[in-house]
């Protein structure tokens, strides 16, 4: 694997998979998962639902036992000291799983009770805005108030080390944009996090790296950028599809390596965007015309993915 | 320690705020009490049936049977001590008076019933009185008829202490009366119902993910388990103390037994039904599921176990059924340590069937519960 992890060595690694592996019957849910993640670092795995995600993270978790590999996290194996290692991380999982019928300090000091170090409830209920909300039953809360309190639950234990499971999923872009302020609130902390989901826009705001998955492996690892530089060398000239400007006339123009049609507009790939645009305005203006909806634009995490899975994600 | 404490907490916080679970576990038994209670303790016959055993042999003992018949409320049925107590047990008598010899010698020839002149005597002659405690409306009504006529003969011979007394003796029938059959019966259909049900939350609590939530937290297993028991078995004094309560306060059923031995069994049948809980939360993946199971288990329980009816009127090929259910031998147990019931096994053999399913079903759950 590629990545500044080689490099940073062990010492900031808190989190080492190695050729992690589990099944289900003939289906291999996890295929060999190999990535580390360094201290105060946002990771996210990205990857359409049953891409292996869950899996890998509940192993790191020692909530399942991996078939094959070794899962470190906080220098702990997670398949042998599930004990030790609960008592450090903060875990919360796909669907915010609550006591319906507490209130919200009631859960929360529950929660507390189950860890040697905890934080006040107080100082929790405010850090996740849940103030006026803190003696309703958690039945009655909103989807993203409960999620706040599964935060605030992950948080209880003062974790150097959060996973968060699709944490937005179900979320409206509000609750969603607060959630994500949360994140960032917790890495200027110094809290590590790694965080699962299959939005895109989540992955490129929140996270530091991102390893997308499918299929029970890792297809690609880096930061945003790098993902792209890495498939994307070239950047997109796009406009209005109009007649007169055939495939063979554009494909000619300087620097242009890819010609491709998509619901009404053209894109053309390039290297040399300057030359490609000059081209392009010179052959308009020959044909009487003038491109409307003229753009560049370099590639983004969704072309990579699909570029790389063959397929968009979408929810 | 501390998880533990809160755990529990939660869990009865929970229950308290489950209006469902409330009434079912408490207010349902309670309904069941009195519905049962008004059907079958209809109004107390009207005489009473008395056993009179005259070993004196004299006009004057014969007097005094005339008093006691003359008051309309004994229905006396002569005959030896032994037979009449055999009686008693089998449940045909309500009571039996032993008239000892020597009522003869102070009491003086009878003159009619209720008025007798008396000879004088040194030391009151005392008849023995046996009823049984464990009924308690018959043996206080009978104690205090007797009471009565024995007080008014003494009367009759004022100027005189006392010749008469009565010295009351104890003996459990067999015939408990249809109230304090169904109380212990109730009792234990309720316990059978608390530790059966503990399936339901458990189940709802696996599907939504809770016990796996709980499984990220450095909470042990053993603790999980042990706050939703000591939560249940909370709720089974509660429901102990209602049910006894108000069967003794509406249909006078009274504990007769040793109330550690009475609290024994609610406790080993609490855990017994609750480990049969956790079978079926073994076994159930949804929550739809384990009301059905539940209620598959909890309905022949309730009625191939003698708790609504003695087993010696099931037909002869539910006996066999009957004697393998659990729920058989704690509502014996419980009938023969709260009220003197009959055993139907003697109550090491009770302890020893209750404690056989307890290990089984915990051994079942033990290998096949999942947490997720």
């Amino acid at each position: 694997m590629r990545g500044p992890e080689d490099a940073a060595g062990h010492g900031t690694a808190v989190i080492v998979a190695r050729d992690l592996r589990k099944r289900y019957g003939a289906v291999h849910a996890v295929d060999g998962v190999t990535f580390e993640v360094q201290r105060g670092e946002v990771f996210g795995m990205l990857g359409p639902n049953g891409a292996g995600k869950t899996t890998t993270v509940e192993m790191l978790e020692g909530l399942r036992k991996p078939d094959a590999g070794q899962a470190l996290v906080l220098g702990i194996d997670a398949a042998r000291e599930p004990g030790r290692l609960k008592e450090r991380i903060g875990v919360q999982l796909q669907t915010a799983a609550l006591y319906p019928n507490l209130t919200v300090t009631e859960l929360i000091d529950l929660f507390g009770s189950f860890y040697r170090r905890r934080r006040p409830t107080r100082e929790l209920v405010a850090a996740l805005d849940l103030e006026e909300r803190k003696d309703a039953l958690t039945k009655v809360l909103s989807g993203g108030q409960r999620q706040r309190l599964s935060v605030a639950l992950a948080l209880i234990n003062d974790p150097e080390l959060i996973f968060m499971d699709e944490p937005t999923t179900g979320m409206d872009p509000q609750a969603r944009r607060s959630l994500w302020d949360l994140v960032r609130k917790l890495r200027e902390r110094g809290t590590t996090v790694l965080l699962t989901t299959h939005y895109m826009e989540e992955a490129e705001q929140l996270c530091d790296r991102i390893a997308i998955m499918d299929h029970g492996k890792v297809l690609e690892m880096g930061t945003v950028s790098e993902l792209v530089q890495r498939r994307f060398q070239e950047l997109s000239v796009r406009f209005d599809a109009r007649p007169g400007l055939e495939e063979d006339r554009l494909s000619a123009l300087p620097g242009v390596s890819r010609v491709v049609r998509e619901d009404g507009a053209v894109a053309l790939y390039t290297r040399d965007v300057a030359g490609t645009i000059g081209g392009l305005l010179a052959t308009s203006r020959e044909l009487g015309q003038e491109p409307t909806n003229l753009a560049v634009r370099r590639a983004t995490l969704e072309d990579v993915f699909l570029d790389l899975t063959g397929r968009a994600l979408r929810d | 320690m501390n998880a533990l404490i809160s755990l529990t907490l939660a869990n009865i916080r929970s229950f308290l705020r489950d209006r469902a679970a409330i009434f079912w576990t408490l207010a349902f038994p309670i309904l069941f009490v009195i519905l049962f209670g008004s059907i079958f303790s209809s109004d107390g016959p009207n005489a009473f049936d008395v056993g009179w055993v005259d070993q004196d042999g004299t006009p004057a003992s014969a007097g005094l049977r005339q008093g006691f018949e003359g008051t309309g409320l004994l229905h006396l049925t002569d005959g030896d001590e032994q037979s009449t107590l055999a009686q008693m047990r089998d449940g045909d008598l309500d009571a039996v008076i032993v008239v000892p010899d020597g009522v003869g010698e102070v009491l003086l020839p009878p003159i009619g019933a209720g008025g007798l002149v008396g000879a004088s005597g040194d030391q009151p002659v005392s008849l023995l009185l046996y009823t049984d405690p464990s009924q308690q409306t018959t043996s206080t009504t009978i104690q205090q008829i007797v009471g009565q006529v024995v007080s008014v003969t003494n009367q009759a011979l004022s100027g005189r202490p006392p010749v008469l007394a009565v010295q009351p003796q104890s003996l459990q029938t067999a015939d408990i009366g249809a109230a304090a059959y169904f109380v212990p019966s109730i009792l234990a259909m309720a316990l059978m119902q608390l530790g059966v049900f503990s399936a339901i939350p458990l189940v709802e609590q696996r599907e939504k993910l809770i016990l796996k939530r709980l499984g990220a937290t450095p909470l042990r297993r053993w603790t999980l388990v042990s706050s939703n028991i000591a939560m249940r078995l909370l709720i089974a004094l509660v429901q102990s103390v209602l049910i006894v309560g108000i069967g003794a306060a509406l249909f006078s059923v009274t504990i007769v037994g040793n109330l550690l031995l009475v609290a024994g069994f609610i406790v080993l049948g609490s855990i017994t039904f609750i480990s049969i809980g956790y079978v079926i939360a073994s076994y159930a993946r949804t929550e739809e599921s384990a009301n059905a199971l539940t209620s598959i288990v909890q309905f022949p329980l309730m009625f191939l176990s003698g708790i609504f009816f003695p087993i010696d009127f099931m037909p002869d090929f539910l006996r066999p059924i009957a004697t393998l259910m659990p729920l058989t031998y704690l509502g014996d147990a419980l009938r023969q340590v709260m009220v003197g019931g009959a055993p139907f096994a003697p109550l090491p053999i009770d302890a020893l069937v209750l404690t056989g399913w307890l290990v089984v079903s915990f051994l079942i759950s033990a290998r096949f519960f999942r947490w997720q």
